[in-house]
């Protein structure tokens, strides 16, 4: 498995353009998402409540519509977290995506299904699961961060990441 | 598989330049960190249905072309789970932390580089296995460097190439082929999410329900005692703490005493990976194979120098980014287990 | 409801570095260095393959004598690519044409630097013409220009 030196490799990049489809809840997500509201999608027999909102509740096998869309909290709770700490090409971009970034699992209030997202925090003695989390829109930023920007167009890019809450603000 | 290494026609080369299956049927499967256990499992349909009498399956990997973590990003959901998805790794270093926070971080630790060295000290007896590290210890494992809090460099997989092929076949053809056949005594498969954040996953509840039918269908009250040795899938140290109490061999929290009272040492009651398991080597496409393949090798007594005395039954376990659990059980005996 | 709203729009960009073997790797420095087109010889079926493979996919027999074939061929089949797409090696219109290289036993596709159909037909020559700084890549055969 050791690789010779001047092995005779062929590079080459992959870098195909997509359009997917998201579907008719996500793109509801996404138009009440520039209103700052965060949407789920309720199941209408089991009443599980899932973000991101999806078609199928898969336990169930039934069908959820826009009408069975509710508004979720901007607060949660902790679940996990880590901090990536190891370099990778990001997919995505092509690039090397900037480590280390803080990486987190969390619940927001009235959801039953969790949330995997960036964290600004990046020392691993800061996170203490069980405390209180908020997501971030971009136009709260201070204007010099790399990810603000001055108004939500309803895009992923409208939350980059969850903040840390201290433990007094419940 | 194809976003490993950029190659979506990688069925022409392994069935046809390097397997010579010209105008023989050929199937591509690729289910991600379970391809092997998926190829594994089919190929025991294929005999079991009666279609075939003999099928070869083949699962590989060359993760240096592409990267493991670049191409596993690929898999996931464009829209909601790319963006901030650093791989295999990452979700599996929040499993890790949330066992932690659950269970105690210092024992977790422990108990976690406690299964590098055993893992990586059996590796030293099998010579397929890709990091050869023999004299490794719990310091060694504690004091490399945080890749992913909770983490550690030696706490997770190799990005390794390799391969893996298995030759499948009915009773009398098998009669042909070797005096000492593994015999499938059953599999098993569980698969329930459509986001990987549906579930906090960090227990694997895909590998409980597999092995609760697996073990039901053939009559497994302790896996400890019935199962001779298994080949489990941990992509990282704390996936075995977490994934074998999943799968029954103690209670959730429990396998940190398990390891201290080496039942799944070699020497143990029920040794786990012998073969150095996925710590040691992990070519993504054949690796859930090479737990099948490794679990038949017990069972018929070729494992040489990481050989397990007297295997009637093993266990194989794949396991995906999919967070899918598929299950096989193997026997020693064409008979049924009891 | 608008085409954006419904679709995300993303890319999959990857780099990859391919260990293509010994064969590809004679194959592409012939063509680099000495602008040689070779193949290989199948010992049992004795059909020469272009691009060379190690393994003949008909017989399974290793394949180890190496043949040059010619650097000009006959076109068996052809279309011309008028339509964009973001991901082409060059700007439309060009053609494709199956090539049957001299000496050869199987044909390959590559482009064909004529984008006028009415002067491509099938039964021509072309002739290979060769990119002027080596890549390691098959477009090192820049393209087949009709002779």
């Amino acid at each position: 498995m050791v690789r010779q030196k001047g092995e005779f490799q062929i590079r080459w990049r992959t870098d195909l353009p997509y359009k997917w489809a998201i579907g008719k809840l996500a793109v509801k997500y996404f138009e009440e998402l520039k209103k700052r509201k965060i949407m789920g999608s309720k199941c209408p027999k089991c009443g599980k409540m899932y973000m991101p909102p999806r078609g199928v509740c898969a336990d169930c096998f039934v069908e959820m519509t826009v009408n069975d869309m509710a508004e979720l909290s901007r607060r949660g709770i902790l679940e996990g977290f880590t901090v990536v700490n190891y370099p990778f090409v990001d997919p995505n971009t092509g690039a090397m995506r900037p480590f280390p970034y803080g990486y987190i699992i969390c619940k927001l209030d009235g959801a039953d299904t969790y949330l995997m997202h960036f964290c600004d925090e990046t020392d691993h003695n800061k996170f203490k699961i069980g405390q209180r989390v908020e997501v971030v829109f971009c136009d709260e930023l201070p204007k010099d961060h790399e990810s603000y920007r001055p108004e939500l167009k309803g895009d992923i890019y409208d939350i980059p990441f969850i903040k840390l809450l201290k433990d007094q603000e419940k | 598989m194809d976003h490993f290494e950029g190659i979506n026609f990688s069925e022409l080369w392994t069935g046809i330049d390097a397997c010579g299956f010209y105008l023989k049927p050929i199937v591509k499967i690729a289910t991600g960190g379970t391809t092997g256990s998926s190829l594994g499992i089919c190929g025991y349909y294929n005999i079991a249905s009666g279609i075939y009498d003999k099928v070869m399956v083949v699962g590989w990997e060359k993760l240096n072309e592409g990267g493991a973590t670049t191409g596993i990003i690929t898999a996931f959901d464009p829209v909601w789970e790319r963006p901030s998805l650093a791989g295999a790794l990452g979700p599996l270093a929040l499993m890790a932390n949330i066992y932690a926070s659950k269970y105690g971080v210092e024992r977790s630790m422990k108990a976690a580089a406690d299964v590098v060295v055993k893992n990586r000290s059996n590796a030293a007896n099998n010579e397929f296995a890709h990091l050869q590290m023999p004299n490794i210890t719990t310091d060694f494992v504690m004091s490399s460097q945080m890749i992913s809090y909770p983490l550690r460099l030696h706490d997770c997989c190799p990005q390794s190439e390799g391969a893996c092929a298995v030759i499948y076949a009915n009773e009398n053809e098998a009669k042909k082929i070797t005096d000492n056949p593994a015999w499938f005594k059953g599999v098993s498969t569980a698969h329930y999410y459509t986001f990987g954040t549906d579930e906090k996953m960090y227990n694997l509840p895909t590998a409980t329900i597999a092995s609760k039918k697996i073990y039901k269908k053939l009559g497994i009250k302790d896996p400890v005692k019935d199962l001779d040795v298994a080949e489990i899938y941990e992509p990282t140290s704390w996936a075995e703490l977490a994934w074998c109490e999943a799968l029954g061999f103690c209670d959730f929290g429990q396998y940190a005493k398990l390891l201290d009272d080496g039942v799944t040492q070699m020497s143990g009651e029920l040794p786990v990976n012998p073969s150095g398991g996925v710590l040691s080597t992990n070519p993504i496409g054949a690796t859930a194979l090479v737990r099948f393949a490794e679990a038949a090798i017990q069972v018929m007594g070729r494992g040489g120098k990481r050989q397990v005395p007297d295997v009637e039954v093993a266990m194989g376990m794949g396991f995906g980014g999919s967070l899918w659990t598929e299950l096989c059980i193997l026997g020693k005996d064409p008979k049924p287990l009891r | 409801m608008s085409e954006d709203k419904k679709v995300f729009k993303g890319r999959i960009n990857v780099p990859y570095k391919h260990t293509a073997g010994a064969y590809v790797e004679k194959f592409l420095t012939e063509i680099g260095k000495n602008r040689k087109i070779m193949g290989v010889k199948c010992p049992k079926c004795s059909k020469v393959i272009v691009p060379p493979k190690m393994i003949c996919f008909e017989c399974f027999e290793k394949m180890e004598e190496w043949v040059e074939v010619g650097n000009q061929g006959t076109v068996k089949g052809f279309t011309v690519i008028t339509h964009k797409t973001d991901v082409m090696p060059l700007e439309p219109p060009f053609a494709y044409g199956i090539i049957r290289l001299d000496g050869a036993d199987v044909d390959i596709v590559h482009i064909i630097k004529e984008s006028d159909p009415k002067k491509l037909k099938a039964g021509m020559r072309v002739e290979a013409s060769f990119y002027a700084k080596p890549r390691k890549r098959i477009l090192d055969i820049e393209y087949f220009k009709p002779i």
